[in-house]
């Protein structure tokens, strides 16, 4: 049992008294643990210490990727490939290439972003040992879960449940991985 | 003037219109009326800006905004002086020199293969419009729109402040609901008058939508530099968060993009259909030193501003973000400038150099307008409350949170 155990689950009953017990795990130095909640709560990213996504780093790269696609891409099919002349224009102009490449910044970007989106957050996943929990759908409903992982190096199933009592929770059980 | 502050501004505005005045000895009354104009389209973009800002912030019921419209409420106390700035040019288009900023309204000014204005179908046909008395018309029709409307949102919140009835809020979210649509359609308008009819050969749909994104970003950019000031002096300690920086932040990116947006949209469609009664006014803009002036615009008034303005540090870093409001109020006055200098020739036809003394007098008209704009803020600054305590979203407004 001992090893197949992932964590420690706890309930709240208040959007409130979880805010305050983030801020308790937090200060404590735990890093792997997170809250279940039915609905956003704003300040609890801040009240668990998160930092920002790094999602809009793959935004970048995705948006970079696409206006040099479209601009290579229209360079080479209307320079080399197919030169038309057209209106006394030159064949290639960065100007009335400009749309399509903007048009495809904006396409790979969405691609970036939700592709990098699901990276992050290790998606596709299509198992979580927290719905291992008997009262877990009551978190889409009108409880409030912190979960604290035996993965965490500061997990101690003694002290961390210590910790979750003090800071409010109660029902706190282990569930298995 | 109660406060020492406007009193200073006051004599920077006299001073700086006192300097470009004497610019007349030095390049000819027609430079600097022009240049004068480049200085009041500046200051009117604010302005306008900023009561744009205003309505579009009540119809949407924008909470996070509610202590800096506060601020914008005592920035459009500047139109009646913006009025008085505008009045020198129509008053030397009566009794002066006809044609001493607008050519068309001299009906002798010559325009090409000697021919003159009157006898340019090109005028011909836009004379209905084109006319002395309908300018000065709607011109006084402009201002008594937006001093009107001024009047209303800014007498209402205050009063607000003092009574606390939420009667006030209604009537500005009705004000605003009409006010969105009057000022949009006089702001094209005077643009058209003001702006575009310098060159009146040439026309562009696109050119109200141009002058709206210098008016808001202008303002925007305006109210990041109030809010850090007004923070620094120890009024917004523990009202200005991160957030709202963040939040105008992502204002100031949006109309980066729009204003690209539409000026390559200007620029794309003329290049494209390439007909001569509107690239004409493009070609003019690539003779001499104009062409570097056009490629600052493209870089500067946009992928630098819009390259920074992606970073979320930058947008929160109270350092960072006031260097990119200074940049694009300065790139916006090239804008501007872009926009109206050029219609100054030389015998040839072709415009006289953006670098030259004459660009003194654009920096002299800015700060005179400037000066008379900020001295009627900070005039109106400590009359009421420093923010609308008694809005129903000022609590939302200060804990903001994104």
């Amino acid at each position: 049992m001992a090893e197949k155990t992932h964590g420690l689950i706890s309930t709240f009953d208040t959007a409130g008294a979880l805010v305050h017990a983030a801020q308790m795990v937090r200060d404590a130095g735990y890093r792997r643990w997170d809250c279940i909640t039915p609905c956003p709560i704003h300040g609890l990213d801040k009240a668990m210490g998160l930092g920002r996504s790094r999602v809009p780093r793959f935004s970048l790269v995705g948006g970079i990727t696409g206006f040099c696609t479209g601009m290579t891409m229209i360079w080479y099919m209307d320079k080399f490939d197919y030169a038309l002349t057209v209106g006394g224009k030159p064949f290639f102009s960065p100007l009335y290439a400009f749309p399509i490449s903007y048009e495809l910044t904006i396409l790979f970007t969405a691609f970036a972003t939700i592709g990098g989106m699901f990276l992050v957050n290790g998606l596709p996943m299509h198992y979580h040992p927290v719905l291992n929990y008997e009262h877990i759908r009551r978190g889409t409903d009108d409880l409030f879960f912190i979960v604290i992982e035996k993965a965490d190096p500061r997990y101690d199933a003694a002290n961390t449940k210590a910790l979750l009592e003090k800071a409010g929770g109660r029902e706190i059980v282990e569930i298995e991985s | 003037m109660n406060s020492p502050g406007a009193s200073k501004a006051l004599w920077v505005g006299i001073a700086g219109t006192a300097v470009t005045a004497l610019g007349i000895l030095v390049s000819g009354q027609t430079a600097v009326a022009t240049s004068w104009l480049v200085g009041f389209g500046f200051w009117a973009a604010m302005a306008i800006g900023m009561l744009m800002m205003i309505v579009i912030w009540h119809v949407f019921d924008s909470s996070w905004s509610v202590a800096l419209r506060r601020q914008f409420e005592h920035g459009i106390a500047a139109f009646p002086w913006l009025a008085l700035m505008l009045l020198p040019l129509i008053l030397a288009s009566y009794f002066g020199k006809r044609d001493i900023v607008w050519p068309w309204m001299n009906p002798l000014h010559p325009v090409f293969s000697g021919r003159t204005v009157s006898t340019d179908v090109l005028y011909e046909k836009k004379e209905a419009f084109l006319n002395l008395p309908l300018f000065t018309a709607m011109s006084i029709g402009f201002f008594a729109i937006w001093i009107g409307l001024s009047y209303r949102l800014r007498k209402a919140s205050f009063t607000q402040d003092v009574d606390g009835d939420v009667k006030w809020t209604h009537r500005m979210r009705f004000t605003a609901a009409y006010g969105i649509p009057a000022v949009a359609l006089t702001l094209t308008a005077a643009a058209i008058y003001w702006f575009k009819s310098l060159e009146y050969h040439w026309f562009s749909t696109m050119y109200g939508v141009w002058y709206f994104s210098d008016c808001a970003r202008g303002a925007i950019s305006l109210g990041v530099i109030i809010m850090l000031w007004l923070y620094e002096r120890g009024d917004f300690k523990g009202i200005l968060k991160r957030d709202h920086l963040w939040a105008i932040g992502q204002l100031m990116l949006t109309f980066t993009v729009f204003w690209a947006y539409i000026s390559y949209d200007q620029y794309f469609l003329i290049w494209n259909a390439n007909v001569p009664e509107e690239t004409f006014w493009y070609n003019i803009r690539e003779y001499g030193d104009w062409w570097y002036v056009s490629l600052f615009l493209v870089f500067g008034n946009f992928l630098l501003p819009f390259l920074l303005l992606l970073s979320y540090r930058y947008k929160v870093t109270h350092r960072t973000i006031r260097r990119i409001a200074y940049l694009i109020l300065l790139v916006i006055f090239v804008d501007i400038a872009y926009n109206i200098l050029p219609a100054l020739k030389d015998q040839n036809g072709n415009p006289l150099a953006f670098f030259s003394i004459r660009l003194v007098w654009s920096i002299t008209s800015v700060i005179g307008v400037g000066g008379f704009c900020v001295a009627a803020y900070l005039r109106s600054l400590p009359t009421t409350k420093l923010i609308p305590i008694h809005d129903p979203r000022i609590a939302e407004c200060l804990n903001h949170d994104d």
